[in-house]
């Protein structure tokens, strides 16, 4: 198994471009579902001791969609984290609806279906250009600070190892729409990535 | 001065401030639940008193001063005397604290996983708690007089396709196994529910205060 410490300036290169193109093409979705521009941060990504975690997220409330990654064969490839800030995520169901006022569990619904759009584009773009099987499960939905939702999918990943990987970036549209996606890879999707530098 | 940070203890109230430059950038108060000021304090006999003590320093009677704070990060302990100890935005993990009034020295313990790890490592509860113990009796805790009080083990989750996000739940029943394996009465503990909690420990009088990510104190 492949120890996260001791990755490669290399290999984190491939693990970041995997998490541009994703994240590229779910910006490119969010554009199209909301029917504006979306502007995309350039995207980080850092080697990490899980202990600090909390110092990596923004503390404010957020609506989280977690959704698990698996290759083909059923390995566990990692998790895509997508976090909502309050005020985007009430933006967006406005957007979404044309209404201001709508029932919690329709906002929750919306923001699943957002999550879901964003992850698939995420996967559907890392199996068209890098080869790399990423296959979403459904979402799981969480409103609370980012540390509160991300820790029980962190303590699977504590299994194996002290450190963790985050790719992260931003989608923004106009003043009021920020979104945080992050990609926390399991050892299998670094394998993985390996296994394509080979075939180079 | 930079930072004080004040517990003040008045009638039915009692109260953290945390303070920077004379200013107080977060307080934690037993009756906020009840006050109409919430969290924006305006004016009681409480924040009053710290006001004044911010003005000249003189200590009077029901205010007492802590020498810092300290953050357990996931999977981490830390251990001090008079020190305000945190853990912050618990999901699923869950915050451990033992204490020993009688020396003061307590531990904070920021728990990721249920069971005991192979090779020591303190992210799993029952290697987290027993290293803890060990290291407070090194430092001169009394094992006779340590107690304990947690929180934490939440399930944030409101839609749930994972079923591996369930840990909360384990991770509770981990902790409060452990206590009673290593004979640590438990004083108090607020697990569950569906809200992410900050933990802080005030080793002045004992207290567990809990702040809900969504508002909300509780002290235990």
């Amino acid at each position: 198994m492949i120890d996260l410490e001791n990755l490669s300036e290399m290999e984190l290169d491939v693990l970041k471009e995997l998490g541009n193109i994703g994240a590229g093409h779910a910006a490119t979705a969010l554009s199209k579902l909301l029917d504006k521009d979306v502007n995309i941060a350039v995207p980080e990504v850092r080697l990490g001791e899980i202990k600090n975690l909390s110092n990596e997220f923004i503390n404010d409330i957020v609506a989280g969609v977690v959704i698990a990654l698996q290759d083909l064969e059923e390995n566990k490839s990692g998790y895509l984290y997508i976090m909502f800030p309050e005020a985007s995520s009430k933006q967006i169901a406005t957007n979404l609806f044309g209404l201001e006022e709508f029932d919690e569990e329709m906002y929750e619904s919306t923001i699943m279906e957002v999550g879901n759009i964003l992850s698939s584009s995420f996967c559907d773009a890392s199996a068209d250009f890098m080869d790399v099987i990423l296959l979403p499960s459904p979402p799981s939905f969480a409103v609370d600070v980012p540390t509160a939702v991300i820790d029980s999918v962190v303590s699977q990943m504590a299994q194996k190892s002290n450190h963790i990987i985050l790719f992260e970036t931003s989608l923004s549209c106009d003043s009021d729409i920020e979104i945080y996606l992050a990609l926390l890879p399991e050892p299998r999707l670094l394998e993985d990535i390996t296994k394509l530098m080979e075939k180079l | 001065m930079t930072g004080d940070i004040l517990f003040i203890s008045k009638g039915s109230g009692k109260a953290i401030f945390i303070t920077k430059r004379d200013v107080i950038i977060k307080s934690y108060c037993s009756l906020s639940s009840t006050c109409s000021f919430r969290d924006r304090c305006q004016s009681c006999n409480i924040i009053d008193t710290a006001k004044s003590y911010m003005m000249d320093r003189t200590s009077s009677f029901g205010i007492k001063t802590l020498d810092g704070e300290l953050s357990a990060g996931i999977g981490e302990y830390k251990i001090g005397k008079s020190i305000l100890l945190e853990v912050m935005g618990l999901g699923s993990c869950i915050g451990v604290v033992l204490f020993d009034i009688s020396t003061g020295i307590s531990g904070i313990a920021h728990v990721l996983l249920p069971g005991a790890s192979q090779n020591g490592e303190t992210k799993y509860a029952e290697t987290a708690i027993e290293k803890m113990l060990e290291d407070m009796i090194k430092q001169g805790a009394r094992k006779s007089k340590i107690a304990s009080k947690f929180a934490g083990g939440a399930q944030v989750f409101k839609h749930m396709n994972l079923e591996i996000l369930k840990i909360g739940s384990r991770n509770a029943i981990s902790v409060e196994e452990t206590l009673i394996k290593n004979k640590i009465p438990i004083l108090a503990k607020d697990v569950g529910g569906e809200v992410g909690r900050n933990v802080i420990f005030n080793p002045l009088d004992g207290s567990l205060i809990i702040r809900y990510t969504k508002g909300g104190i509780l002290w235990l």
